[in-house]
């Protein structure tokens, strides 16, 4: 059983915050029933979560066909993303709440959505919630838009469908898994914001507090800088750095040039401790853009500035066929790419 | 040294031409290419790497490979620019010289025998230099001339013309060499490192007959800044503990002479210590601990990073024993 191939392979990964498990499941499978392929589950439990671990134990034992991982400890969704990745056989990788956030019934839009694309994120719509909800969320996508330049509306949708390799590609960690739209669009995988129903159970019960603020933006932080100054640190360090010294070096010429010229004394001139603390910052930042620098150059090999699509070439035929002969029996070399799934736009 | 009619296994030449947005010139440019090379009778194979065109480029190669098995096209997913394309032309190339060029016409393959004689003759980089250009004046002749005569004085590598995408490599060394970013302009000053014999040969240019180009003035505050981070980089490389070690220097004199004048005043009692002068000491001295510092973590970086000065070392080296020449590197003999 194990060893038939499935297409979609379903990651539902369980944190604190879950339903009870049949229920979920049960919609889910009758949401993917509609897609009419095969296609497994997989549950990851992120830490002991105790009575979703026995409810899916008891869903096993009545026959229901599952993979369950069970983390040691909270290593937080994204990475249980990855990890329940690396046991995902499908080609197409769907992963869906342990909460109810969209219709069990709409998973098939998501699904039939990567015709068009490589990633297809839920977004829910219509969506509920108050006036204080919409414009909370509205000023964090606006925000992300801002700095990475791909403009999403509901990056907090837990429901997306997307080929293999957008996983293979990407590494997650952490909470980055809501980033996830944003970082495939950056690596030049087509991603769609597809409308699906909200679920009318869908309702957050405990309330953002600053502790959650605080971790979004220190997320976002990461992601601006994985985003923007990973291959070029010295452009960004390097600037702030002779920006911070020049006014550093400015102040302390002026304040010498009074010493000589108007004697007057340095020794009572405060001025003189901001102006080297400056010069002083300005250097550091300096020398930590050049370490920067320094670490792409030495592992550049590893960090590749582009993604291969697919490499084409056309097989070699026995010389004595003309060339056009020999197209037609010319295997095609496909790398990363799947052509039954990836019709040529 | 090049491997004549070589059947199967790697083929002696690999030509590698990035294409954006080139629909009109691939086809020319894969005819040029083989009525320029066949004549030589050496086994070659051109990789043609489609840079995310939004034209029909993908399809015109596709084709041109598809008639011609030697064409390998490697389809970026989205545009990247001409350095990764070039990186992996290399990456994806196998042959023992590789040879990159533009893929806009303005290069002339009948050059490559030109380039290929001096690769022969023991060189292992040779550069085309475009002395008769058919480019704008004030826009692209004048500030190429100056950017040129810069790199050259801030690298020590004196090349008329950094800008010119023909070149040859041998195979084993330009794929030691780090390419990223927009750094394609400078493979001559990046494989200094390795200490390679560089040639220049005059080779022709001809005026863009399809597209347009895609360059403008503003690139040449990247390039600035490029060459910096490659002049640190590359002069780093072998002690940047000493290179760090110099950069704090300055800090040290002013934070050693401010802590001089101090326990001067102090000793002689000529003038009340001052606070401000201690601090600006303390500071200053922190600020060379710290560089220093920095200095021992690049240390560690080169240490662990994987470009390494005894790889590059060999690969330039001509290594002979009782007369007879071992290359480590299927160098020339």
């Amino acid at each position: 059983m194990s060893n038939r191939s499935v297409e979609v392979s379903v990651i539902i990964p369980v944190g604190r915050r879950h339903v009870p498990m049949a229920a979920l499941h049960a919609e889910y499978r009758a949401g993917l029933d509609r897609t009419k392929r095969s296609y497994e589950f997989i549950y990851v439990l992120d830490g002991p979560q105790m009575d979703a671990a026995e409810a899916l134990r008891d869903l096993q034992r009545r026959g229901e066909d599952m993979t369950v991982i069970a983390l040691a400890r909270e290593f937080g969704e994204a990475t249980a993303l990855m990890a329940a990745f690396s046991h995902a056989r499908g080609e197409v990788v769907l992963t869906l709440p342990a909460y109810h956030q969209i219709e069990g019934s709409e998973i098939h839009r998501l699904v039939q959505s990567l015709a068009h694309c490589d990633l297809a994120v839920g977004r829910r719509w219509p969506r509920a919630g108050g006036r204080f909800e919409l414009l909370r969320r509205r000023a964090f996508h606006g925000f992300v838009s801002a700095v990475t330049g791909v403009r999403f509306s509901d990056l907090g949708c837990g429901a997306r469908a997307m080929r293999r390799r957008v996983l293979e590609e990407i590494t997650l960690y952490g909470d980055q898994h809501r980033f996830l739209a944003v970082l495939a669009a950056r690596q030049g995988f087509r991603v769609l914001e597809v409308d699906v129903r909200q679920s009318a159970r869908d309702r957050f019960e405990g309330e953002y507090r600053l502790r959650e603020y605080a971790h979004r933006m220190l997320d976002l932080l990461t992601v601006i800088f994985l985003v923007r100054f990973t291959k070029k640190p010295l452009r960004f360090f390097g600037m702030i750095g002779v920006l911070t010294w020049g006014c550093g070096a400015l102040v302390i010429l002026y304040l010498v040039a009074q010493r000589l010229f108007l004697s007057e004394p340095l020794a009572d001139r405060p001025a003189l401790l901001l102006a080297s603390l400056l010069a002083v910052l300005g250097l550091q930042l300096f020398a930590i853009g050049l370490l920067g620098e320094l670490i792409i150059f030495t592992h550049a090999r590893h960090i590749k500035d582009y993604q291969v699509e697919e490499v084409i070439q056309f097989a070699r035929t026995s010389s004595a066929r003309p060339p056009g002969e020999a197209a037609s029996h010319a295997a095609r070399e496909l790398v990363e790419d799947s052509p039954q799934l990836s019709p040529r736009a | 040294m090049i491997a004549k009619n070589e059947p199967a296994g790697t083929p002696a030449l690999s030509i590698i031409v990035p294409f954006y947005n080139e629909e009109d010139s691939i086809g020319p440019l894969h005819a040029a290419l083989v009525a320029a090379l066949e004549p030589l009778g050496l086994s070659f194979e051109m990789i043609f790497v489609d840079d995310g065109s939004r034209d029909a480029t993908l399809e015109r190669a596709i084709e041109v490979a598809r008639a011609d098995p030697r064409v390998r096209v490697v389809r970026f997913r989205q545009n990247r620019g001409q350095t990764p394309a070039m990186a992996a032309g290399i990456e994806h190339a196998h042959g023992d010289v590789l040879i990159t060029m533009d893929g806009d016409l303005q290069n002339d393959p009948r050059d490559i025998p030109l380039l290929l004689e001096r690769i022969e003759a023991g060189y292992d980089l040779v550069v085309g230099w475009r002395f008769n250009r058919q480019d704008k004046l004030v826009t692209r002749k004048i500030p190429s001339r100056i950017a040129n005569w810069i790199i050259g004085k801030v690298t020590g590598v004196p090349i008329r013309d950094n800008g010119c995408s023909l070149k040859a490599y041998r195979g084993a060394l330009i794929k030691q060499i780090p390419l990223y970013s927009e750094m394609h302009r400078f493979i001559p000053a990046m494989a200094f490192v390795a200490g390679p014999r560089i040639a220049e040969v005059q080779v022709r240019h001809h005026a863009r007959q399809f597209g347009k180009s895609k360059y403008g003035l503003s690139r040449i505050y990247k390039v600035l800044l490029d060459l910096l981070v490659i002049k640190t980089v590359t002069s780093f490389m072998s002690r940047p503990l000493v290179w760090f070690a110099i950069l704090c220097v300055p800090a040290f004199i002013c934070g050693f002479s401010a802590f001089a004048f101090t326990a001067f005043s102090v000793l002689t009692g000529s003038q009340a210590p001052s606070l401000v002068i201690l601090g600006t000491g303390v500071l200053f001295s922190a600020a060379a601990l710290i560089a220093l510092s920095s200095g021992m973590i690049a240390e560690l970086v080169y240490k662990l990073g994987d470009v390494r000065e005894h790889e590059f070392a060999r690969l330039t080296a001509r290594a002979s024993r009782n007369h007879q020449v071992l290359t480590p590197t299927g160098g020339h003999p």
